[in-house]
């Protein structure tokens, strides 16, 4: 359960340990720390930790308030007992009542256990996991194997995800009548303690109606702070898409369509426009256009979207029977170095980001690479001709990769600007680096998370980026401020996963807390939160027309989420291992998922969001019943050789662009 | 990876079987096998530091022998020092809220690169050229250009050297009366707080340029020219960067 990182001295070490999947690369560094086994270390360690009757250890202020929340309750030898007695009581409950129930075996397994291992009884402690681990549900084994190593006050400490997990509620759903029940037994006299427990630490948020069945349950749970509240999910969130600017685009060429000036009359016939909404009408779920503060347009932008708005008239409609064709850049010699790749949004050029902290960007169009002469050549050009913009660039060095050095440590995330001036990058070495493509050459540093920076995003507009590291937290920042604009804080573990909603003003984080999260970026409020996944989150993808967010994570399945209404509106099952790359085709008709297990998935996305029940049952409990069709859903599995795919991108006429890095096994 | 390449688990000494042990206790069961060996070197290494530092403490201390406190005390002192972990979530979540009431700065329209301020950018040239003892004949527009920020390598090739060849290093002044434009229209000059104007430098001044240009912008060419003017004496800087001249050279033949 999350990822917990140790400074130096070991980088090289976590560097190797890459190819171990990324969740559990640095838990064993967290035991070689904190647990050595007493037969390599015998005499130094078991008389450091052992606590009996030595000289206690000073706890700082804020850990010691927090592990306080452990105050003793009862009698340590019985909560086996106790833990038994509910058990069985569970077990006799109706069939009805007992899938709701057994939703409270985990949370209150975890905390007895540690609320024994903070009191110092590690025997008890021992003996009370050994007995009941076995019965949890499968999908919390990583949590369990991580606590499974925690036996002494100590070792609680180091580790900001347990603390989080301690002091954070954790959240379940359950029918009034099921909560009757248990309130019912657990305040006869002899249930006391599990009763104190219970409203200690755990939350439990009633509903009105029928309880819900176990399969329900098992598609909403899983994440490490139980589900989400339904308040925490009824904030209104701005989906809609912002206005397109209007723009007047040159009718030269025939069978042109461009958008209109309004009200001006033309020379030529005007055209109208198809794409894009020509009404005056506010969409009311689109956020006003200067909620929050965006660059303005300038020249070459607008230029861009003529060219982008030209080249979406010669747009592949894609569908069930039209499939999109799969152009797969595969990285060769890159000896599982590939940490992260992206791709303009024009398909001109694509960066990888190695683990041996190199930047690479190369040119896919014949068109190569080109920097900026340098300043003594460029005072020898003629500065009022036309072309002075090719003049000015130097042709001697170009080429079709350049490398950018900077990083000291491997780069976990990359993402070019939109207007293709700038690329981020995101390294294990707690920086955010802004290179200008330009000059290739870095411009910033952005030093703010002081752990490494697992992913970055430029917003659609450019200016405004996010990074979400393993400080638990992510950022917004802005390209000219050193420091961070924003702070998204609330996950309990890393946070993985960092995308901008297209209206930008909304950040979704996936985190190793297996939850997804939706941020305000006005105010920096979480919005909404999505439970549901097994594993942490490691893509996130918004659909174009902004309503709806699909969500991959280690557990293999594709999650598809209403952000109007908070809720799962799909489940996509097929990958088999991470999902690690996720991509709407341009219009939302087809989603593509790419995966560690070498396949690239084709998913209608239309007909998943077509039939959607929202009665008023389901947008008040949240609960509904998903369909196993993921068959019907998926329109192509495609496999490469021995290639794990971690990219995917829709070039602007719906062509797929799939990388990864060539490992054969 | 095959484990067979590497010592077989029955012959391996026993750390290695326990750190094996360690992995598959985890769950991990693919790795290489050199990550045993690595944290092999990681137990052996830190346990070395902390009864290192337990001695120290303990003969600090005065006493005869290390016992459980100094160690107590060792760990404690290495763990504040290189094993730190990320800051607590009430903390994150105060500094969140402050960080998070400021409204969102507005967005000044046509003001070039937006960039933060230079002092916390890369962009300054991060040497500095020593002038020459006898009076250059300066080339007019070679300047040099200087390397960005120590890691970045750009790709360019040598730039123009010096004008000359010598091995003592030449600093090339070139007076930039106005600065470069295309249109005339709008530029940006940022210069160093340090450092002389634009307007002032004087002929035997060695000038460094840095020329950034946004090409795409058309219609409004907005150039960024960040000038670093170094005013030397030659005298005072001469003897402490006379032994640089080998090394100087090395730039020119990247």
């Amino acid at each position: 359960m999350g990822i917990q990182y140790l400074h130096n001295p070991f980088h090289s070490v976590l560097s190797m340990c890459i190819t171990i999947t990324r969740q559990t690369l640095a838990i064993i560094y967290l035991q070689a720390l904190s647990f050595i086994y007493t037969d390599v270390i015998p005499l130094v360690y078991l008389d450091t930790f052992a606590v009996g009757g030595g000289v206690p250890v000073e706890d700082q202020p804020d850990v010691s308030a927090v592990l306080s929340a452990y105050k003793q309750q009862g009698d340590p030898a019985l909560y086996e007992e106790y833990y038994s007695g509910l058990k069985h009581f569970i077990e006799c409950a109706l069939d009805c009542h007992r899938a709701e129930l057994s939703q409270l075996f985990y949370p209150l397994f975890v905390h007895m256990y540690l609320e024994l291992v903070y009191n110092q009884h590690e025997n008890e402690a021992k003996s009370f996991f050994e007995k009941f681990h076995g019965d949890q549900e499968c999908y919390y084994q990583d949590d369990l194997r991580v606590l499974s190593s925690l036996t002494k006050k100590e070792h609680m400490k180091g580790n900001e995800t347990m603390l989080d997990f301690r002091t954070s509620k954790f959240v379940l759903r359950i029918s009034r009548d099921s909560y009757q029940l248990l309130k019912r037994h657990l305040q006869e006299k002899q249930n006391n303690q599990i009763w104190n427990i219970v409203q200690e630490h755990l939350y439990i948020d009633i509903f009105d109606g029928m309880p819900r069945s176990k399969q329900q349950i098992d598609a909403m749970v899983g994440s490490l702070a139980g589900e989400a509240k339904r308040e925490a999910n009824k904030a209104k969130v701005f989906f809609g898409l912002l206005k397109e600017p209007e723009i007047e685009v040159p009718l030269d060429d025939e069978d042109e369509e461009g958008e209109n000036e309004e009200g001006k009359p033309k020379k030529k016939k005007p055209k109208r426009e198809s794409m894009g909404s020509k009404s005056k009408k506010q969409d009311p779920n689109a956020p006003p256009q200067t909620r929050i503060p965006l660059p303005e347009l300038k020249d070459s932008d607008k230029l861009d979207k003529i060219m982008n708005m030209k080249e979406a008239t010669k747009r592949v409609r894609l569908g069930p029977e039209c499939l999109p064709s799969i152009c797969f850049y595969t990285f060769l010699n890159a000896y599982q170095g590939l940490t992260a790749v992206d791709v303009t949004d024009d398909s001109s050029m694509i960066v990888g980001g190695f683990a041996d902290s190199t930047v690479r960007v190369w040119s896919v169009t014949p068109k190569k690479l080109r920097s900026v002469k340098s300043a003594a050549d460029l005072s020898l050009i003629d500065k009022e001709s036309d072309d002075v913009l090719e003049r000015i660039m130097d042709e001697k060095t170009a080429s079709e990769l350049k490398i950018l050095y900077g990083h000291s440590g491997p780069v976990y995330g990359t993402s070019f600007s939109p207007d293709r001036n700038y690329l981020l990058s995101c390294s294990e070495d707690g920086t955010v680096r802004l290179w200008s493509l330009q000059t290739f050459t870095c411009l910033v540093g952005y030093k703010g998370h002081n752990y490494p920076v697992w992913d970055t995003q430029f917003s659609p507009y450019g200016y405004y980026f996010v990074s979400g590291g393993h400080d638990r937290v992510a950022r917004l920042w802005a390209t000219d401020h050193y420091q961070p604009l924003r702070i998204f804080a609330g996950h309990l573990a890393d946070v993985t996963c960092t995308r901008f909603h297209p209206n930008s003003n909304y950040i979704a984080t996936g985190s190793a807390d297996r939850t997804v999260r939706l941020w305000d970026v006005l105010n920096g409020n979480c919005v909404r939160i999505f439970t549901g996944h097994k594993g942490p989150i490691h893509s996130l993808a918004f659909s174009p027309n902004g309503r709806f967010l699909a969500t991959g994570a280690t557990d293999g399945r594709v999650l598809l989420w209403d952000i109007g209404h908070g809720l799962m509106v799909g489940e996509l099952k097929g990958h088999t291992d991470t999902v690690y790359a996720l991509r709407f085709s341009r219009d939302g008709e087809i989603l593509a998922s790419g995966s560690m297990d070498n396949t690239v998935r084709l998913w209608d996305a239309v007909k998943v969001f077509e039939d959607l029940e929202t009665d008023d049952f389901t947008t008040a409990t949240g609960h509904i019943n998903l369909p196993e069709n993921s068959q019907d859903l998926l329109l192509g599995t495609y496999m490469t050789k021995s290639t794990p795919v971690i990219h995917l991108h829709f070039t602007r006429r719906n062509l797929l662009l799939a990388s990864g890095a060539y490992s054969p096994q | 990876m095959e484990q067979s390449k590497m010592a077989s688990p029955k012959s391996a000494p026993k750390d290695a079987q326990v750190m094996a042990q360690i992995l598959k206790d985890m769950g991990i069961t693919e790795y290489e096998p050199r990550v045993i060996n690595q944290m092999l070197e990681f137990a052996y290494r830190y346990v070395t530091t902390i009864l290192e530092d337990a001695k120290i403490y303990s003969s600090h201390a005065k006493k005869s022998s290390v016992d459980a406190d100094d160690v107590r005390l060792a760990i404690q002192c290495r763990t504040d020092q290189s094993f730190t972990s990320p800051p607590p979530r009430d903390f994150l979540l105060d500094i969140a809220r402050q960080k998070n009431q400021t409204p969102l700065p507005l967005i000044k329209p046509y003001s070039g690169p937006r960039l933060p301020p230079d002092r916390y950018c890369l962009t300054a040239p991060n040497y500095r050229l020593k002038s020459l003892q006898k009076k250059v004949s300066s080339s007019a527009g070679r300047i040099t250009v200087p390397r960005l920020s120590v890691g970045a390598v750009s790709s360019r090739p040598s730039t123009p050297t010096l004008g000359t060849p010598s091995a003592q290093t030449v600093a090339v002044s070139t007076k930039v009366g106005t600065p470069v434009s295309l249109t005339g229209q709008r530029f940006t000059v940022q210069i160093p707080s340090s450092q002389t104007t634009v307007k002032s430098a004087t002929p035997t001044t060695p000038t460094v340029q840095n020329v950034l240009i946004n090409p795409s912008l058309i219609g409004s060419k907005n150039i960024l020219i960040t000038t670093n003017m170094i005013s030397q004496n030659a005298a005072s800087e001469a003897n402490p960067l006379k032994r640089k001249h080998e090394d100087d050279d090395d730039y020119d033949n990247l």
